[in-house]
This record gives C-alpha cells, sequence and structure tokens, in this order.
C-alpha cells in the first residue's frame, strides 16, 4: 500500500518521464527539416522496483523509427537515380556538339565539301573553286578536329570528376569510420547515439548518390559499408577508393587500405553499378567512346574515300597521286588528326580536277567524281550523310533512353523516399497531438504533488495542532 | 500511411518541378515552333533531319552548278546561231555570185567580203565564257581556232553532276561544230569560197554552193545539240526546284511544330501549372502547425 510520501515520489517519477516526453517532442518538432533526421519516440516503462510494483513511470530511453530494409533500398535508388542523372548530364553536352539542328554538328562541313567538287566541276580552272575546295576541306579538318578535342576534352574532365567524387567518397568513409567509433563509445557507455546515427545515416545517403552502397549490421550493432563490391568500412576502419586508367584509356576503380597509393589494392571496376561514378564511367568510357569511335570511322572512311579519287586525278601542274588529306592510317584518332594534304596545302592548283594529264587545265571528270564520292557507300554501305544522320540518330536515342531512364530512376527514388518519410520522417500532426498528450500528462502529475502535497499539509496541521 | 511534413514538401516539389518543366519545353516548341531542337527530342526525325539536309544540300548544289553552267551554254547556243548566220550571208554571196552577169572585179569584192566572214567565224569559234574557250574542249585556256580556222582544242566534254546518275555534258564540241569532226570543216568550205570568188572559177562557186550549205547544217546541228543542253539544263533546273521545294518542306514537317498542338499543350499545361499551384498551397497549409 502506497504512502503519501510514495505518492509525492510518483508523482515526481511522471513529470520527470512526460517532461523527456516533451522534450523528445521538442526535438523532433526542432528537427522536421533536419535532412536524414530520424523520427523518435519516448520509451515509457512502468518502474518496478525488485519484485514489486511502484506504480511509477520512468523513461528508458527513445526508439528512432527506422527501416533498415526501406534504408537500404533507398540507398539502392538513389545511386541507380544518380548513376543515370550523371550519365544523362554527362551525354547533353555531347549531344551539344553533334546538334546540326543547332548549326554545331559536321553534317554541314561535309555538305560543303562535296559542294565544292560540284563547283569545281562546274568551273574546273577557276582559282576560286579551286580555292573554295581546299577552304571546305579545311574546314572539315578543323570541325573534325574541334568535335574529336571536344570529346577528349569530355573524357579528360571526366577522369578530373571521377577522381574528385573518388576522393569525396572516400572523406565520407573516413567520417563515417569515425561516427563508427563514436556510436560504438557512446553505446557501450549506455548513451544515446541516436544524434550520431542520424549524422551516420545522412552520410550514407550523401555517399549512395556517389558510388553504388550496400550495409551491414553484424550482431554487435557494427556497421560495415561495402562500395562498388568492396568493403569501403568496417566498424573503425575506412578504405579507400582510387582513380587511375587502364592502359586503353577506360577509368580503372581500386580499393586499397586508406590513403594507400592510386592504382594498388584490388580492382573492382567491374563491380561499379550505381552513383555518379558509375554515371561518369558510363558516360566516359561507354557512351563518349562510343561516338568517338564512330567520328574516327566516319572521318577516316571519308578522307580515304576522297583521297583515293583525288590521287587519280591530276592537278592543274600536271602532277598527280596527291592526297588531298592527311588522315593517319588507322581510324583510331582519325578525326583529331584530320588535317589538309600537305602537298595541297595551300596550293589550290593542286587539287586534282582533271582525270587525264592530257585534258588540263579544263578537265572535269575527277572533280565529278570526287563529288560523286558524296554518293558511294563507305564501311557498311551507308554513304557518308547517311553514316553521319546515324551518328545523330544514335546519339539523340541514347539521350533520350537516358531522360526516360532518369524520370524513372528519380520516381523510383521519391517513391522510396516518401516509404522512409512515412516511417522515419516527422508529422507535425503527430507531434502536436503528442505535445498535447505530454503537457497534459505532466500537468496531471502536477496535479497530483499538489493533491499530496496538500494532503500532507493537512496532515501535519492536524497532528501538530 | 503517414504523412509527414517532408512528404508533403517533397510531393509539391516534384509535382511543380515536373509540371514546370513541361510547361516550359511546351512554351519553347509554341514560340519558336520547333519541335525537333536537339536529337533526342526526336532521334529518328533528327537522323533523317540530318540526311535531309545533306540531300537538300546537294540539290542545290545542282542548282547552282546548273546556274554556273547555263551562262556558258547559252552564249555557246547564240555564237552558234550567230554563225549559222554567217552562213545564211555566205549563200546568198554565192547564189549572187554564181549569176554568170558579174564580173571578176565584183567577185573579187565578194572574196574580200568572204574572208572577212572567215575571220568574223574564227573569232565567234573563239569566243570565250567563263571557263574559257568555249569551244576548245578541255583546253580551255587555249583559243579553238588560230588564224586560218586549224582546230588547236581537243574533244574532251565538260561534264557536270547536276543529279542525274551520269554527268551531263554541257559543252559543245568546238571541233564537230566547225571541223571535220563534224564531217565538214567549215573554214575550209569559206577558204574554197573565197577561193573561187577570187579565181572568178564559176564552176568552183556553183560547187561551193553545197559546200556552203553542208556547213551551214552541220552548224545548224551544232546549234540544236547546245539547244538540247539548255532543254537539258532546263528540265533539270525544274526537277531540282520541286525537289529543293519538296524537301525543304519535309524537313519543316519533319522538325517544325504543330502551332494548333502546341498551343493547345501549352495553355492545358498551364491550366495544370496553376491548378498544381493552388493545390500545393493547399497541402502546405494544412501542416500541422497551422491546425493546432
Amino acid at each position: 500500500m502506497s504512502s503519501l510520501s510514495q505518492l509525492l515520489y510518483t508523482a515526481r517519477d511522471a513529470l520527470t518521464a512526460q517532461s523527456y516526453g516533451l522534450s523528445v517532442t521538442g526535438q523532433n518538432i526542432t528537427n522536421v527539416n533536419t535532412p536524414g533526421y530520424v523520427k523518435r519516440d519516448p520509451l515509457l516503462e512502468t518502474h518496478a522496483l525488485g519484485t514489486a510494483t511502484t506504480g511509477t513511470v520512468t523513461a528508458t530511453g527513445l526508439r528512432r523509427a527506422t527501416d533498415v530494409y526501406i534504408e537500404r533500398r533507398e540507398l539502392a535508388a538513389r545511386g541507380s537515380a544518380a548513376a543515370a542523372s550523371e550519365q544523362d548530364r554527362q551525354l547533353a553536352s555531347v549531344e551539344a556538339m553533334f546538334n546540326d539542328l543547332g548549326a554545331t554538328g559536321m553534317g554541314s562541313s561535309l555538305n560543303a565539301l562535296f559542294s565544292s567538287f560540284s563547283s569545281l566541276a562546274a568551273n574546273p580552272n577557276d582559282p576560286t573553286s579551286r580555292a573554295a575546295v581546299l577552304g571546305a576541306a579545311g574546314a572539315l579538318a578543323d570541325r573534325a578536329n574541334a568535335l574529336a578535342g571536344g570529346l577528349t576534352d569530355a573524357k579528360n574532365e571526366l577522369l578530373k570528376q571521377a577522381q574528385e567524387t573518388a576522393a569525396e567518397i572516400n572523406k565520407r568513409a573516413q567520417s563515417i569510420a569515425q561516427l563508427n567509433q563514436r556510436i560504438t563509445v557512446a553505446e557501450t557507455q549506455g548513451e544515446d547515439a541516436a544524434d550520431l546515427k542520424d549524422q551516420r545515416n545522412n552520410l550514407l545517403l550523401g555517399l549512395s548518390e556517389l558510388v553504388d552502397v550496400r550495409t551491414i549490421t553484424d550482431n554487435h550493432g557494427v556497421l560495415t559499408v561495402q562500395a562498388s563490391g568492396a568493403t569501403l568500412v568496417e566498424g573503425g576502419e575506412a578504405r579507400s577508393l582510387g582513380i587511375d586508367l587502364h592502359a586503353d584509356g577506360s577509368l580503372r576503380v581500386t580499393a586499397t587500405t586508406f590513403g594507400g597509393a592510386v592504382g594498388t589494392g584490388s580492382e573492382v571496376t567491374q563491380f561499379l553499378t550505381g552513383g555518379k561514378l558509375a554515371g561518369i564511367k558510363e558516360a566516359r568510357d561507354v557512351d563518349i567512346f562510343d561516338v568517338a569511335s564512330k567520328l574516327d570511322q566516319l572521318v577516316f572512311d571519308v578522307a580515304n574515300a576522297v583521297n583515293a579519287q583525288h590521287r587519280a586525278g591530276f592537278g592543274q601542274d600536271g602532277v598527280t597521286g596527291r592526297d588531298l588529306f592527311d588522315v593517319g592510317g588507322i581510324p583510331q584518332d582519325a578525326a583529331r588528326n584530320l588535317r589538309l594534304g600537305a602537298a595541297v596545302a595551300g596550293n589550290p592548283a593542286a587539287v586534282a580536277a582533271a582525270a587525264d594529264a592530257a585534258t588540263l587545265p579544263g578537265g572535269s571528270a575527277n572533280a565529278v567524281a570526287l563529288a560523286d564520292v558524296f554518293n558511294t557507300g563507305l564501311t557498311g554501305g551507308r554513304t557518308a550523310a547517311e553514316t553521319y544522320g546515324d551518328i545523330v540518330g544514335s546519339i539523340g536515342q541514347k539521350k533520350s533512353a537516358l531522360a526516360q531512364s532518369v524520370e524513372t530512376q528519380q520516381a523510383i527514388k521519391e517513391q522510396v523516399q516518401a516509404m522512409r518519410e512515412a516511417v522515419s520522417g516527422v508529422s507535425l500532426d503527430e507531434e502536436m497531438v503528442s505535445l498535447t498528450k505530454y503537457q497534459r500528462a505532466y500537468q496531471a502529475a502536477g496535479r497530483v504533488l499538489a493533491t499530496v502535497d496538500e494532503l500532507m499539509q493537512d496532515l501535519i496541521n492536524r497532528v501538530g495542532r | 500511411m503517414r504523412v509527414t511534413e517532408g512528404m508533403r514538401y517533397s510531393q509539391v516539389l516534384s509535382n511543380l518541378a515536373n509540371i514546370t518543366s513541361q510547361h516550359a519545353k511546351a512554351a519553347q516548341e509554341a514560340s519558336t515552333g520547333v519541335r525537333v531542337g536537339k536529337p533526342s527530342d526526336d532521334p529518328i526525325a533528327a537522323a533523317e533531319l540530318a540526311r535531309l539536309s545533306a540531300s537538300s544540300s546537294q540539290t542545290k548544289t545542282h542548282l547552282s552548278t546548273i546556274g554556273n553552267v547555263r551562262g556558258d551554254a547559252e552564249l555557246t547556243e547564240s555564237t552558234l546561231s550567230d554563225a549559222s548566220d554567217i552562213f545564211v550571208r555566205l549563200k546568198e554571196i554565192a547564189l549572187q555570185a554564181a549569176n554568170g552577169d558579174l564580173d571578176a572585179q565584183e567577185r573579187q569584192t565578194m572574196a574580200l567580203e568572204v574572208t572577212g566572214l572567215k575571220g568574223a567565224l574564227v573569232a565567234l569559234g573563239n569566243t570565250r565564257g567563263t571557263r574559257g574557250y568555249l569551244f576548245s574542249g578541255s583546253q580551255v585556256t587555249t583559243a579553238a581556232f588560230d588564224p586560218t580556222g586549224a582546230f588547236q582544242g581537243d574533244d574532251v566534254a565538260h561534264a557536270v553532276p547536276i543529279g542525274n546518275s551520269t554527268p551531263t555534258t554541257v559543252s559543245t564540241s568546238g571541233s564537230e561544230a566547225f571541223v571535220v569532226a563534224g564531217g565538214r570543216d567549215v573554214f575550209a568550205d569559206l577558204d574554197s569560197l573565197a577561193t573561187a570568188l577570187s579565181t572568178n572559177n564559176l564552176g568552183a562557186i556553183r560547187t561551193a554552193i553545197d559546200s556552203v550549205d553542208a556547213s551551214h547544217a552541220q552548224l545548224v546541228n551544232a546549234r540544236a545539240r547546245s539547244g538540247l543542253v539548255l532543254s537539258k539544263l532546263d528540265a533539270s533546273q525544274d526537277i531540282l526546284t520541286s525537289l529543293d521545294t519538296e524537301q525543304t518542306k519535309r524537313a519543316q514537317t519533319e522538325g517544325a511544330a504543330d502551332p494548333y498542338e502546341s498551343y493547345t499543350r501549352v495553355t492545358s499545361l498551364s491550366q495544370s501549372l496553376e491548378r498544381a499551384i493552388s493545390v500545393s498551397k493547399q497541402m502546405l497549409d494544412l501542416g500541422g502547425s497551422n491546425r493546432f
């Protein structure tokens, strides 16, 4: 049976517990907009003393409202969305380079070259028509160089971005490892580590946008983070990702001990599936590589077809066998290396309009044949214009598919985020109800205290009379 | 399902971003009239437009080539017409000289006129166009005929690509028009007439009448051939102009936005955007702090 003084303790415990509830509710309201914040619920229990029930209440701590499965899904969704978004962003700049609709592509330069051959055929002895051929050929070479240079710059820029992204990943990994240590210490000392876990969660969410992330928590609560198939964080230990290039120029991702030299450790490139880093790699080593290869092949084929015909003709000086372009012996880097042929540069008379030395200076048969190269099938049987159209179309298709993928991945990410918010987010409606609940309980406990106080006063007054 | 403040804000942001993006794209399409501004807007149309651009460029080049060679073709035709007119006068002289009433002195005077007409014919044979000497074949910098009428050019035809499967010849052979490749050497026939007149050889004069007729016929044939070249150029120009119009129309159809459709879309999206803003406001007003 309770005594009055015990009732006082009961009221005291109630005030403490409801006050704790108010404090946690306040925390929730305060952090309603804090990224990564997980809603807390105060854990209140009846207070038992030995085997006896005391009837009082105690706040045993708080519970973070999380669902580990949803959190893992969110990490994956964020990684996929970030990868698609980054790849889409990078391909947009490639698309801009080949946008003939915006007058930035190579189509008009190709057309101008073949037009210049036709004009030359109309008036093969005209120095202006001859100079126009060299001008158009030079402009095509400049345009091909500019496009190849733009693609190379984009690849170099993406290498830098990949290295900066890896540095950011490593920084975050180290912060997560440090937080792991602090969480372990806090929990060992029986302290509440909710804020530290929120911070770690926030870091993980950010990390998942940089690289594909998987998390594993062991029986002792130690968090392991895997990125690109490699263990990046294990408890308080962090490893680091390094970026360098394979011999073929593609990106190589390696995982090594923290601070280890780039390129040492194990290669994990093939396991990279998500996050900005994956988007960069896909854009650089697949999309840009593909466009550059096709451009090189087109330039190589056009230059060789024109050269073969040009070599067969005669310049005004009666010399034959001269190339209009210098392009190198293999398709690789043909667009970057394309130049006006050394034997014709600055020498309009060297343009081979005549098919036979005897028809100089007015023979135009070779100029006609050069113009006809435009209608001749190159590698794959497609003409230069058709091949160029195919390149433009393939870039457009890839970009369009990526834009759809970005929308899909973004929608999935938003759905999973909504699921996480539903579990872990702060609802002001709920918090306002909780606030009222704990406030009323606190007021009631105060009333108990006042009542006990009155009773004790009454008792003291009666006894002391 | 719990609805939290974060979910409300995210949903509002996502909805507004989505509809604003669609509205901006539709507004751009409606204001510019361009549906395909970059390859990803419609990859198939963009590839088709690139190929159309090449075809259109080729068509325009062919039209430009026709424009370039037409001047020389017209000049060739008019030159041969002038040359033919000379032979009309030569025939008159020959017929007049064949009249037995004329004396040697009068025939001598006629011989001088014939020699002068030969000079005029040589000058016509050496007419220059934009490409060089019209009747020299590929030897455009060499006069087609020397003062005696000897041919100095070649028979290489000037052919240009104007859209046919094979290049079109746009020149007229000087040797076929004026010298033996055409069957008669018109200058030699002139010389024969001049000699017959100066030697007062009535029989030779009467023989020369047939030669003058044959040479005249040769020049008329050459003129007809040059007229055919012009006809061919006209026909090609008509076809290419139609083709150019068709290609331009196709390019516009392929890449252009339908004005009615795009305006309707903008209007519809504007209304959707207004509704989305209104709903967003209501959603945000539902926040817990406003209700307690």
